[in-house]
Parts: C-alpha cells; structure tokens; sequence
C-alpha cells in the first residue's frame, strides 16, 4: 500500500548541511502496524513528515496505492493529506478556539467545496460525534482543548486524524507526552483502530510501546539498522 | 468553507482583531466627519451662492457699469417672455460706511436694487431679519425712525402699523417655539436719544421716544446692513443688536463717469436709515454688503441720464442685470437664450451707442449664477478633495496597523497554520483565511467607523459648544474663517457608503503580505514552531 523508496533528507543548520536521512527505503501493507523505532535524532520524524507529504525528500520517492506522492501536483499532495492520511502528533495539536466538535470536524470542512458543505454539514456532524464516542468523548464535544486532559486531547487529535477515513494513520510519539498509564489507553485506541483494519505507521523511542505493532523498524543515524519481523499484536493476542 | 468559519472565530476569540478594528474604525469615522462637514460646506456654498442672485446674470466687469440696459428689459419681455420670467437692475459699487451716534466707520460694497423685485428672484428675503418679526414693513424708500412709547393703557407698544404687522406675523407663523422665544423677548428699547449709546443688546430693538410710539427724525432712504457688518454673533449663531431699527446711517460714495474716472465733484454722502438686516449665510457678504435703493443710488452715483458737454444725454448704466428664468427652463438652455438675445439686442442697436458706451457693453458678459460663484465654489472643490486626500492619506495608517496587526497574528498562529496544512490546507486557503479574516475585521471596522461618524457628524455643533464651554478657545469653527454660522452636520449616504468601502478594501490590502507569508509557510517548520 505504501513504499518509500531511497529517501534522502538533509536540513540546512547554519553553513553546515545536516543528512537527516541517508536513503531510507520502507513499505507498509494494509491493515499493518508498523513502529518506526529510533533515538532522538536518528529521523524518525523526518521519515513519517515524508511519508506524510508535510516535506519533501531531497530525494526518492513515496509511493502509495501504486501512486507516487512527490510526483503529484501540489492540490493533489494537498488532497492526499487531507483524504489518504491521517496525522497524530505528539502535541496533539488542536485548534485552540475552536470546540472539540469542531476540531474533528475540521478536515472534513478544510475538503468539502462550500456549497456541498451545506447539504453535507448534518452527516458530517453525525460522522464526527461518532467518532468522538467511539473514542470516549462524546461528553466533552463543547469543550475547548484548554478544558480537556492530555489523554483527552490525544484521543481527540485521533478522532480527528480518522474522520475522513484515511488508508493511513501516521502517529509521530502519540503517547510521547502522556503518563504511563493514558499512555497505555491511547496504545489500546489505536490497536483497536488497527484491529479494526486501519493501518498505523507510528513513530516513537521507546520499546515498550513498540511491542505493539505487528512489524518494527529500527532507524539509526538516518539509516534503517533493522527490521523486525510481524508478529502478534499484544492488544490482539 | 473552513476559511470563513476560522476567520469568524477568529475575530470574536483574538483580542489583537480588536486593535485591527478599532484602527480601521477610527479612519472610517476621520474621514467621514472629513468629507462630510467639507461636502456640506461645498453644499452650502452651492446652495447660498443660489440664493444670493438670479439663474441668468448680465454683469459688468467694470465699475462704471453699462448702458442700454432698460432697452434690452424690454426685448427680453418682448422677445423671450416664454424663457425669461422677469429681471431687474442692480447696481454695485463701494463705499465709506458710517454709524453717525458712534462714529464707526468701515468700507462697504453698496448694492442699489429694487427691493419687491430682486427678492422674487432669489432668496433675499428669507435673510432679512425685522421683515420676519413685522412683514411687510422693510422698504428702502425715505421714511423715518420707529419709536416705541407707553400708549394708553400703559403698555410698552411700537407704532401701529408695526405692531399690526407683528400681529400678523403671529397669527402666520406655524412654529410654536419661534412664536414662544417671541413672547418671552419681545424686542429691546433704547433709549431715544442716545439709543446706540445705550447698552442695550437683543435680537430686535427699536428706540424708546418720550411723545409715545410714532416715527421721529427726517426722512431718509432705507438701507438693509449684512447682519456682521454691525451686530455680534452669539455662539447658538443668532445675533445681538445694539442699533436700533430707524438709526442714522451715512454711506459715502464716489461716483464713476461712463468714462470709467471718478467725478471731480466732492464724494456723495447719502443720509440713510438702518431698516433691516440681511443675513444670506456667507460671511464676506454679510461682513461687506449694504442694500439701498436702486433709483436713489443711480442717481446720486450720476449712473442715470446725465447732460454732456455736447449737449446730448448720457445713458443710465448698471452694473448688473439679474434675469430669471421660468419654472423647468434648463440653466444651460437660459443662458445660450439670453447670450443669443443680448448678441442680437447689440446687433440691432446699429449706430445708437458712443464710443464710450461700446466701450462698456465690450466688458458685458452673459453668466449663469454657477458661471458667477464658479471662482469659489472651485476652491472649495479643490479644498475638499484636498483635505480628503490628506486625511486619506492618513488612513494608510490604518492598512498599515491592519498589516502590523496581521503579521503578528500569522506570528501567533504559525502552529495553526502548520495544522491546517498538515490536515489539508492549502497555501491558497490559508492564505485565504487571513484574507477573510482581514475582510471581517474591515466590515467591523467600517461599520462602527460609519456609525461613529456618523453619530458625530450629526452632533458636531453640540460638541463643539460643549467643548466651548469648557475652553473658549476650544471653538474652532469660526464663521470669519468658514462664512457659515454652523459646521455642516449632513452626511451623505453615498459618501459614507464609499468611505465604508474603501476602508474594507483597504484593511484586505493591509493583510495581503501577511496572508501571503502565512500561506508560504512549511508545514513541518510550523508544526515545529514554539
């Protein structure tokens, strides 16, 4: 479903020129659970934004559902954002003036021509409290994101990476700035959406979270070391 | 969709949008209030230089005036009675202005007209003050001083004939609140004599005579004084007299012969007495002109047939003939008749003009009363585009504040930004977004801008004498300088229809470059921006 091909990325710090990533080469399948494991800095970050279309590599290519996505043109690279992929970051990043209602309903507003927006806008609303309940939000759906937990926040970044249905969902350290234990539950979410037959691409440091994914794959100095083979999903066994 | 819905989150959400809106509201309501009380002066003068004299004027650029004009009355009546309603002679020249009881003396631009005929033509009369309170009773011919007296049943009365004028000025007048300012001050009595001497101020007085009311002195011909020649001006624009109706007047003139140089006799004094005065708006008008008699004054100017050496006559000359023109005559239409006529009445004249009288009508000119204010009404035009421009100028203040105002929002929001784009935005609509944001802000702006000045525009006068009052100084509308008692408080619709426009227009340019910016922004460098 996805293939990175020979990725390269190297970011500019002064005079010098960083490698960032030395000729990464990556597929995902549907339905997968795939880690991307590293220390800070190896460019697990880099990796994800890449297969993400939110930069551009220097070289290589991504290819997803048989489509390259740095060949596109750039509405194209926009819709793909918006309809193929979804993102969660580790700071949640959430609209702060807007509800939680309305932070997952947003991408469906940002990829709905106004005029269809209106004959749409009940089924859009209905899709999102959908989403919210499945996550365990429905009660907070007026809230603003000051009002909320970071693990409601991180559920509520979820809700709204999935309300377009995207093929994939892109997860840069999602439990990263969460306590062990709420953690844990944005670990079950997302197995949960994965066991569901979403596929997850997640980037993080730390082994124990890495356990969960089917496949993991290692990525040291810019360059992928290892890569483990699928096994069973703990949240599945 | 989602551009429209941010930016009106926006806008109720983020304090600093309030700056934006208020900067824009701020120039909306400048230059309202700008454009306003200049298109009302622009309006007024319009307006005034109408009534000041008739659609068509047959003037004379030179002093010594121009003959034939009786003759060419006739062919107009003869001629063109279907364009040409009626006309009558006017005759300018200046003089020395003198009040005998305290020695004041100023120059003064004389006017001879006939009084019954130059009012039908403009609105002359509306600007006379007694005339108002006792109709009927302002005439320029000779005629004696008014004093007031006890009559017998010990009531401070005025002669008859001005109470009965007054009694039918009561019984005429529909404003009840001009009727009751009457009743609680009626009118002022000077002592009679030294009525001037007298410190006596109020809208109307007339001299107190120890015989009971009646006329007193010599006669003498009427004149009509402009209303800042003698009187002081309130500040609520109305004025005190001082000089009583029927005081003494002497005007001292120096006749012109048709040859254009003043005559070797000694300078004409002409006795006259203080009838009325004339308030047309303007201030140079009404600080410079007297209105006398038409007959009396050409004659005593020599401007009427005269014997010459040779035996022969000279002709009567004017200095201007004010033509109307009847109800629905086109202006343009009215002057392009009576140019054609007087180019034909000249024709038709042959061998019956001197040389000094060809050389007179030569400096004849056919005008219409715009033709005749052009000069003025130019300047103001000019002046209001002018300080329009400035404070337009100014303004750019405000797109400036806008564009300040939104890079620092793009500088706050930059994460969003990235956010936006990270779930799908495009440059374009981020871009977008800033820009409706900066439109809804311009449409707030705009709106209270427009009902501030609007709101100030209607009660600048109040504001004005508010601040007066506090500080004298404070009042800076002064009549000398602006020729209206009153700052104009009118604003058009038009006008704050189109400032209101350009004000939105205005803070969208404001935000181009930082929605520009916001729009180029990388959304892996936003999302990494703390």
């Amino acid at each position: 479903m996805l293939r990175a091909y020979d990725l390269y990325k190297a970011y500019k710090m002064g005079k010098a020129s960083v490698e960032v990533l030395s000729g990464v080469s990556l597929s995902a399948k549907a339905s997968e659970f795939l880690v991307i494991l590293g220390s800070s800095g190896s460019g697990k970050s880099t990796l994800l934004h890449l297969l993400g279309a939110l930069d551009i590599p220097d070289k290589g290519d991504v290819e997803f559902q048989g489509k390259s996505v740095f060949q596109r043109a750039k509405k194209s690279r926009e819709n793909y954002r918006n309809r193929d992929v979804g993102f969660v970051f580790q700071f949640y990043h959430l609209l702060p003036e807007l509800t939680v209602l309305e932070n997952v309903i947003i991408p469906r507003l940002i990829g709905t021509p106004a005029l269809k927006w209106l004959s749409h806008r009940r089924e859009a609303k209905k899709e999102a409290l959908a989403m919210l309940d499945r996550v365990g939000l429905s009660h907070r759906v007026k809230h603003r994101p000051n009002e909320l937990s970071g693990g409601e926040r991180q559920r509520v970044a979820i809700a709204r990476a999935l309300i377009n249905k995207p093929t994939l969902l892109l997860a840069d350290e999602p439990t990263g700035n969460l306590d062990e234990k709420i953690g844990a539950e944005i670990l079950d979410l997302l197995s949960e959406f994965n066991s569901a037959g979403q596929t997850i691409i997640m980037v993080t440091h730390d082994a124990r979270v890495a356990v969960r994914a089917h496949r993991q794959v290692r990525l040291v100095g810019g360059k992928i070391e290892k890569v483990v083979p699928a096994q069973p999903s703990p949240a599945l066994a | 969709m989602y551009k429209w819905f941010l930016a009106w989150r926006y806008l109720h959400t983020k304090l600093i949008a309030f700056f934006g809106i208020a900067s824009v509201s701020l120039c909306v309501a400048m230059v309202l209030v700008v454009m306003s009380v200049m298109g009302g002066f622009l309006d007024t003068i319009r307006e005034r230089s109408r009534g000041l004299h008739s659609e068509i004027l047959l003037e004379t650029s030179s002093l010594q005036g121009f003959p034939f004009y009786g003759e060419f009355q006739e062919y107009l009546a003869d001629h063109h009675a279907d364009t040409v309603s009626m006309t009558t002679p006017v005759i300018y020249t200046y003089g020395i202005f003198r009040v005998p009881a305290t020695k004041y003396t100023r120059p003064a631009r004389v006017v001879g007209m006939r009084l019954n005929e130059y009012t039908q033509l403009n609105d002359f009369k509306q600007g006379l003050h007694y005339e108002h309170y006792f109709p009927g009773t302002t005439h320029l011919g000779p005629q004696r001083m008014p004093v007031g007296g006890i009559d017998a049943n010990q009531r401070l009365v005025l002669p008859k004939d001005l109470e009965a004028a007054n009694a039918r000025w009561r019984e005429s007048e529909t404003d009840v609140e001009k009727k009751k300012n009457y009743e609680a001050n009626p009118y002022e009595m000077a002592i009679y004599p030294p009525y001037v001497t007298t410190p006596i101020y109020g809208e109307r007085v007339y001299a107190f005579g120890d015989d009971g009311p009646g006329y007193v002195g010599p006669k003498n011909s009427g004149v009509i004084i402009g209303c800042d020649m003698l009187n002081e001006r309130r500040d609520d624009g109305d004025f005190d007299r001082f000089l009583a109706r029927g005081a003494d007047i002497a005007v001292t003139l120096m006749p012109i012969s048709p040859g254009g140089n003043v005559t070797g006799e000694p300078p004409v004094r002409l006795p006259l007495r203080y009838v009325d005065d004339s308030r047309t708006g303007i201030y140079e008008i009404d600080d410079l002109c007297i209105y006398v008699d038409f007959d009396m004054l050409q004659h005593k100017l020599a401007m009427d047939p005269q014997a010459l050496a040779d035996g022969g006559m000279s002709r009567a000359r004017i200095n201007q003939m004010l033509i109307g023109l009847h109800d629905g005559t086109d202006l343009e239409t009215g002057k392009a008749v009576v140019s054609a006529a007087w180019e034909k009445f000249l024709d038709s004249l042959g061998n019956k003009p001197s040389l000094m009288d060809v050389n007179m009508l030569n400096h004849t000119s056919v005008m219409t009363w715009e033709d005749m204010q052009r000069p003025f009404i130019q300047a103001v035009e000019k002046e209001k585009v002018l300080v329009t421009l400035l404070f337009s100028l100014i303004s750019l203040v405000a797109m400036a504040l806008v564009g300040c105002v939104f890079y620092m929002i793009v500088e706050k929001k930059t994460r969003d930004i990235g956010i936006l784009k990270a779930i799908g935005a495009s440059a374009r609509g981020v871009a977008g977004l800033f820009v409706a944001y900066a439109l809804a802000v311009g449409i707030c702006g705009a709106i209270l801008g427009t009902g501030l000045g609007v709101v100030f525009v209607w009660n600048i006068n109040d504001i004005q004498s508010f601040l007066a009052s506090l500080n004298p100084q404070l009042r800076v509308w002064s009549p000398e300088v602006y020729s209206f008692d009153k700052i104009p408080e009118i604003v058009k619709t038009w006008d704050a229809i189109g400032v209101a426009v350009v004000a939105v227009l205005a803070s969208v340019a404001g935000s181009i470059i930082p929605a520009t910016i916001a729009g180029r922004i990388w959304p892996v460098k936003a999302l990494r921006y703390e």
